[in-house]
């Protein structure tokens, strides 16, 4: 099939490789065209021309402004992509945006799925991710062999939008858990007890957790060189923060870590990994 | 002096009539013309729109709802001003925005200058608003005069945006304070101690606040009517979160306060005082 691929970074690269290792012929489009440098793939001059020759195009970039430019805007893939084609939106973006372009490209007749992703850069060179899709279940279908190229765990969450919520609440989870394991290792260490070791102790019981392994791992050994850039968990707060007010909805302990990611911000650590929110509490 | 007033709300319409009290002549200006209605009758001359009431007058001010409300009727004073014109609002809007619509209009010849206030429907009758502005010394001095019909309490705190900055630290103090009122009051309630005896202890010491003294009374006689709606005040809390987090500023207390006025507006109690947050706390503590 040709696949298109827009947003060539830390996560978007190796997906971009894993579909064209599966016998997919590779489209790609870079803002800067040194990114997509040594991939065996046709480098188009606009997201127009992507969207021109490909059947699906997959798309996984940073903000929903970035999104809706590179789908709806001058030279976007609307102006290329024919009537049953399908854009597969891998960014995190707010459940709005989501819904907001899947409406306008569905007046050209073109699809759209919200496919946002988890498990991090290892998790998308592992072709692990997990896939958290919103939008119409026959055109997730079509394109569930494309994904089964990049993630074990591909689910319909609902219509437009769905995909982009279920994501807001992986990460209130995830960075929630990123906070408890740094508060947990500070106090430990405060109290001259051996980090590592309740890390160890932790792991055999009820406060087990993916995040304690590999953010814990990080932050015992203080290696904060990004996995995930925490501006990017900072970013995605702010969407999780506004989709809360919208609906009403009291997110007490969100809006508390919000603030120790303000201050990672502050310090300057936003490039780094998201376990630095334990050198926010070393103050 | 000719004055333009543009927004005629529970703010706008008694701050335009202390302006006609004052002795200036106002052209008004709002979405709804019925809103217009008890200006005129004041004396005021009515435009047309924002375009009209910017034309031959030499200030005009805004009172609307939000940032989108006064880019789209500043960018029609715009088009009617003559080369000078100042253009004040002073509605509650996000610093960012402020200073964008301030860049805006000082590329057509507008001095703009962004000027909340503080002391609600009540201060805003009785012409005894708290005014916080912002922007250059010129439009200041023109706006001044105007200033003097509305308020009592007027500070030029700095360059454009400074008033927005003011008016947000406002609300941290003020959405804070409502909320440790209440909680001192659901403490002492479940502590089985007289919440009017508490008050007045407290008043008398490093605890007094003028929230303590006034809010503090109309929670104790749970008279919950707005006042200051607390959807409201969620909303210029958001505009701190927003704010705090394009900064990379920790603000943990207003950030636990902007969760309980969002849970207000969720369960229903939005257009009730914010002072009704003693009735969340009282639900989740199960003292109803």
């Amino acid at each position: 099939m040709k696949v298109g691929f827009i947003g060539l970074g830390a996560m978007g690269r190796p997906m971009a490789l894993h579909l064209q290792r599966a016998g997919h012929e590779l489209s790609v489009w870079a803002r800067r065209p040194e990114s997509a440098a040594g991939l065996p793939a046709t480098l188009c001059a606009t997201p127009a021309e992507l969207g021109r020759s490909c059947e699906v195009v997959f798309t996984i970039i940073t903000s929903s402004a970035d999104v809706e430019a590179v789908a709806l805007g001058t030279n976007g893939l609307s102006e290329g992509m024919a009537p049953d084609s399908v854009l597969v939106d891998c960014s995190t973006i707010a459940p709005d945006a989501a819904r907001r372009i899947a409406a306008t490209l569905a007046e050209k007749g073109i699809h759209m799925l919200d496919a946002p992703v988890s498990g991090g850069a290892q998790g998308a060179i592992d072709a692990t991710l997990a896939i958290m899709a919103g939008g119409d279940a026959a055109v997730l279908e079509r394109v569930r062999p494309l994904l089964a190229c990049l993630g074990k765990r591909i689910v319909h969450i609902g219509p437009n939008g769905a995909g982009q919520v279920a994501k807001a609440c992986n990460q209130m989870i995830m960075v929630a858990a990123i906070q408890a394991a740094a508060e947990a290792i500070r106090l430990a260490a405060a109290s001259g007890v051996d980090c590592a070791k309740v890390k160890q102790a932790l792991a055999g019981g009820s406060a087990a957790s993916r995040v304690l392994d590999v953010m814990g791992e990080r932050m015992v050994k203080r290696d904060f060189a990004a996995g995930i850039e925490a501006r990017l968990h900072h970013k995605d707060f702010g969407l999780v923060l506004e989709a809360a007010r919208k609906s009403g909805v009291p997110v007490p302990l969100t809006a508390s870590v919000a603030q120790q990611l303000n201050a990672l911000m502050a310090q300057g650590w936003g490039k780094d990994d998201t376990s630095s929110l334990l050198r926010v509490l070393e103050g | 002096m000719n004055i333009a007033f543009i927004g005629l709300g529970i703010m706008g319409r008694p701050m335009a009539l202390n302006l006609l009290k004052g002795g200036h002549q106002v052209t008004v200006w709002a979405r709804r013309a019925e809103s217009m209605q008890p200006l005129l009758d004041a004396g005021a001359r009515a435009a047309a729109n924002p375009v009209d009431a910017a034309q031959g007058n030499e200030l005009v001010i805004s009172m609307v709802a939000d940032a989108p409300d006064v880019a789209e009727v500043m960018r029609g004073v715009a088009q009617g001003a003559a080369p000078g014109l100042v253009a004040v609002d002073m509605s509650t809007i996000a610093p960012a925005a402020a200073r964008q619509i301030g860049v805006d209009l000082a590329a057509a010849g507008v001095d703009f200058m962004d000027a909340p206030v503080s002391g609600g429907e009540v201060g805003a009758i009785a012409g005894t608003l708290s005014i916080m502005a912002g922007g250059s010394d010129a439009a200041f001095a023109k706006a001044k005069p105007a200033f003097e019909c509305m308020g009592k309490n007027i500070v030029h705190v700095g360059a454009s945006g400074a008033g927005q900055v003011t008016k947000a630290a406002n609300q941290i103090v003020t959405g804070m304070g409502v909320l440790a009122v209440a909680e001192a009051f659901a403490f002492a309630a479940k502590n089985g101690v007289d919440r009017n005896r508490v008050r007045e202890a407290l008043l008398g010491g490093f605890a007094y606040s003028k929230i303590l003294e006034n809010h503090g009374q109309r929670m104790l006689d749970r008279n919950f009517k707005p006042g200051f709606k607390s959807w409201m005040h969620e909303k210029d809390l958001n505009i701190v979160m927003q704010t705090a987090h394009e900064l990379g500023l920790c603000l943990p207390g207003s950030a636990a306060t902007a969760q309980m006025f969002n849970a207000m507006v969720g369960s229903g109690m939005g257009e009730e005082d914010s002072i009704a947050v003693l009735k969340l706390l009282e639900r989740l503590s199960g003292q109803e």
